[in-house]
């Protein structure tokens, strides 16, 4: 299944800063951040409140555009696309999940997959056929037809990750997505994204739970202040998919 | 994504939020059926209007009288007003004049105009009205070619008499119409006779007529001194057969705008009577005067009547039209639509701020769902056509459902009116009408102006930003 070669490089920042206005206060949310990733890799972002983390998802996902500096993702340089540019990124390239799930609440599971296949310009009976399949794929086969608030924080996640991949991207993006959730379902959605990234799903991931990200994570690097700090590389020990 | 695909995504998300649909489409409905219902009243006064003037060719025809007479002038004591009108010589209206009316571009028809007053009775029921005498050449123009029942005269002659549902029912006959047909007849006839129309063709109608009587008239200053005032006009009786009956028309046609009943033009001027001319006549010794005191020139349009008055005045007689008044009215008519037409521009301007008011709203309610959908990859393009549907497609509901409610109102406010109506008047009468030109207008605007109300909000959604609509907290 994993036909991208490892050694790669899927994922460029090159000297990446974005600073935000907080009143007539600068905030150096990023600066001068310089980090790559190889395809098939799954990298967790660590750090303090503030430091970052969100702001370098952020523009990795084309949410949001560095003040300077350049992001490569594969070919593309994000960084000299327009805005219609940035949404067939969002599109196609990456796939985001989030802390709060961000799933519409007066739609339900399949339909919340269904609408960003839509926008992959999926028709109806394709949209259908692959919304089930990766809801089945994610363990949902029985809550297709319930709506987040039906859900549980876990089975939310579970909807969101499959609306993430649902256009196939090359690589995840994945902002505190054990968050929300208690112990066991944390380790669950992380089982679940190792498992993903043994199929070969690329992940970027921000995390306050160091410990569960050594176990499914490549390397780990670690945000200060909008700088990198440190960098450590995990032996992945799990095994499963 | 393709637009029809973009589409649906707008119809889903209008049905997945029912009751936000149900209200903002609720702003729109008012306002259109309130538009519907106040242009309807508009359209429908001014048919009624229009259409009693028609129909009793009031626009196309014109009564040329020999003389100018300053009524007002010499009734005032103006003497010599009162002289020229006793002693100067008129050009008489004679049936060659009528020949050189006839002959000019336009003119469909002239006649002498004879009405007098006469007392009417049919089954000892009597009523007053002025007879009128037309030619039997009026049978071919409206209301004589479309009667409700019997027909026009073939001749001029012969003791045939036209009579209108109004004058009937002053007679205490109600005719059997559609709209009194569920009626039972006992209930509300109070002393009415309810018949159907065409029992009462070629029964016998008494007409009764005053004539001068010349005697009695040369002594009257003597009684006035001996001071027995007796009025010096004798009556006489004739008996007439209702040849046709005439229906009284809808809206705002009066009884005394009609001529509620109508014989031939030579069996009126056999009869012996006494008009306001004849009066005239007498006082100044001119009853033997020659040719007609008033004359009737009927055009085939509305175009002709100018040119045709203008003609007829040159060769010195006095012509007075339904037309010289209505500049007035059309200025009327002017006002009274401009008036409606602010009320219901103010009525579209209230429907359109709701519409954006409730747009602009939803869209703050829904920016994380517009967040969530730029993180998934909707383009502001898409999104913005995705809101965009939303109010075009409120706007459609709105002017479908609002047309409904404007006819809703119009058929209540209508029926309760006619209750008044048939009970007072006898007849029911269309207030609104709705062309199909408002019905299309009203769904077009609805659309439209939502649209337009919707722009604003589209790009609003369009704007959003994602990474501030997705924080979450
Ligand atoms: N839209 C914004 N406006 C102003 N300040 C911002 C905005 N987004 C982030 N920040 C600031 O930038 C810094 C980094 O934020 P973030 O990337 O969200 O941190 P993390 O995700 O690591 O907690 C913080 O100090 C935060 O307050
Ligand atoms: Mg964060």
């Amino acid at each position: 299944m994993n036909t991208t070669e490892k050694n790669e490089t899927l994922l460029q920042l090159v000297r990446c800063s974005r600073t935000y206005m907080k009143g007539a206060v600068r905030v150096h949310a990023l600066q001068d951040v310089t980090f790559s990733m190889q395809e098939g890799e799954i990298v967790s972002l660590i750090g303090r409140s503030g430091s970052g983390k969100s702001t370098l998802l952020n523009l990795v996902g084309g949410l949001d555009r560095p003040d300077h500096g350049e992001i490569r993702i594969r070919n593309e340089n994000l960084t000299q696309m327009n805005r219609n540019g940035l949404a067939m990124h969002r599109r196609f390239t990456v796939g985001m999940i989030f802390q709060s799930f961000n799933l519409i609440p007066s739609r339900t599971a399949l339909e919340n997959v269904s609408l960003a296949l839509a926008f992959g310009g999926r028709n109806r009976t394709e949209r259908r056929a692959i919304a089930e399949r990766l809801l089945e794929s994610v363990g949902l086969r029985d809550r297709m037809d319930h709506k987040p608030g039906e859900l549980s924080g876990g089975e939310c996640q579970r909807v969101a990750i499959a609306r993430a991949l649902a256009n196939s991207p090359c690589l995840l993006l994945a902002d505190e997505p054990t968050g929300n959730l208690d112990s066991r379902t944390s380790a669950e959605i992380l089982e679940l994204l190792g498992r993903l990234n043994n199929q070969g799903v690329s992940i970027l991931m921000v995390t306050h739970d160091e410990a569960g990200a050594e176990k499914i994570s490549h390397r780990i690097i670690q945000l200060l202040d909008g700088k990198i700090m440190d960098e450590k590389q995990c032996r992945r020990d799990h095994e499963t998919g | 994504m393709k637009p029809d695909e973009l589409a649906r995504i707008a119809l889903e998300n209008l049905w997945r939020t029912k009751l936000r649909t149900v209200l903002t489409t609720m702003g729109v409905i008012i306002g259109i059926g309130a538009l519907v219902s106040m242009v309807s009243f508009g359209i429908g006064t001014q048919k009624n209007v229009t259409s009693a003037f028609y129909e009793n060719d009031l626009f196309t025809s014109m009564f040329v009288t020999p003389v100018e007479i300053d009524v007002n002038r010499a009734i005032s004591g103006d003497v010599e007003a009162l002289a020229g009108v006793l002693y100067k010589p008129p050009s008489p209206l004679t049936d060659s004049t009528l020949s050189e009316f006839q002959a000019f571009p336009g003119v469909e028809i002239v006649f002498p105009e004879i009405r007098f007053p006469v007392k009417l009775s049919l089954n000892g029921n009597e009523t007053q009205t002025n007879l009128r005498a037309l030619p039997a050449g009026m049978g071919k123009y409206k209301p004589y070619n479309d009667l409700m029942a019997g027909h026009f005269f073939e001749a001029d002659t012969g003791r045939s008499i036209i009579l209108s549902q109004e004058l009937l029912r002053q007679m205490k006959v109600l005719l059997k119409t559609k709209q009194l047909r569920h009626r039972t007849p006992e209930d509300s006839l109070r002393g009415m006779r309810l018949v159907e129309p065409d029992s009462l063709l070629g029964r016998l109608v008494t007409i009764g007529t005053s004539v001068v009587d010349l005697e009695q008239m040369t002594g009257l200053p003597m009684m006035f001194m001996q001071g027995r005032m007796r009025v010096p006009f004798r009556e006489i009786e004739h008996h007439f057969h209702i040849a046709g009956i005439q229906e009284t028309g809808q809206g705002f046609d009066r009884p005394s705008m009609i001529s509620g009943a109508v014989i031939p033009m030579g069996t009126a001027e056999s009869l012996p009577r006494t008009g306001f001319n004849n009066i005239w006549d007498v006082l100044s010794g001119k009853h033997d005067r020659e040719g007609y005191s008033s004359v009737v020139v009927r055009v085939n349009h509305v175009n002709h009547v100018e040119a045709v008055q203008d003609s007829i005045e040159t060769m010195g007689y006095s012509v007075f039209s339904i037309m010289d008044q209505l500049s007035d009215m059309k200025k009327g008519f002017l006002i009274f639509d401009m008036g409606l037409g602010a009320v219901g521009t103010i009525a579209l301007i209230v429907a359109a701020l709701g519409i954006i008011n409730t747009m602009v709203m939803s869209i703050l309610e829904r920016t994380r769902e517009i967040g969530i959908m730029k993180a998934i990859g909707g383009s502001e393009a898409e999104i913005r056509t995705i809101f965009f549907v939303e109010a075009g497609m409120i706007g459609l509901m709105g002017g479908l459902f609002g047309l409904a409610l404007g006819w809703l109102v119009t058929k209540i406010a209508n029926a309760v009116a006619n209750v008044y109506f048939i009970r007072e008047i006898g007849f029911t009468v269309h207030f609104f009408y709705i062309p199909l030109w408002l019905v299309l207008g009203a769904i077009a605007f609805s659309v439209v102006v939502s649209l337009l109300a919707g722009i604003y909000p589209a790009a609003r959604a369009a704007a959003v930003n994602p990474v501030d609509a997705l924080r979450h907290d």
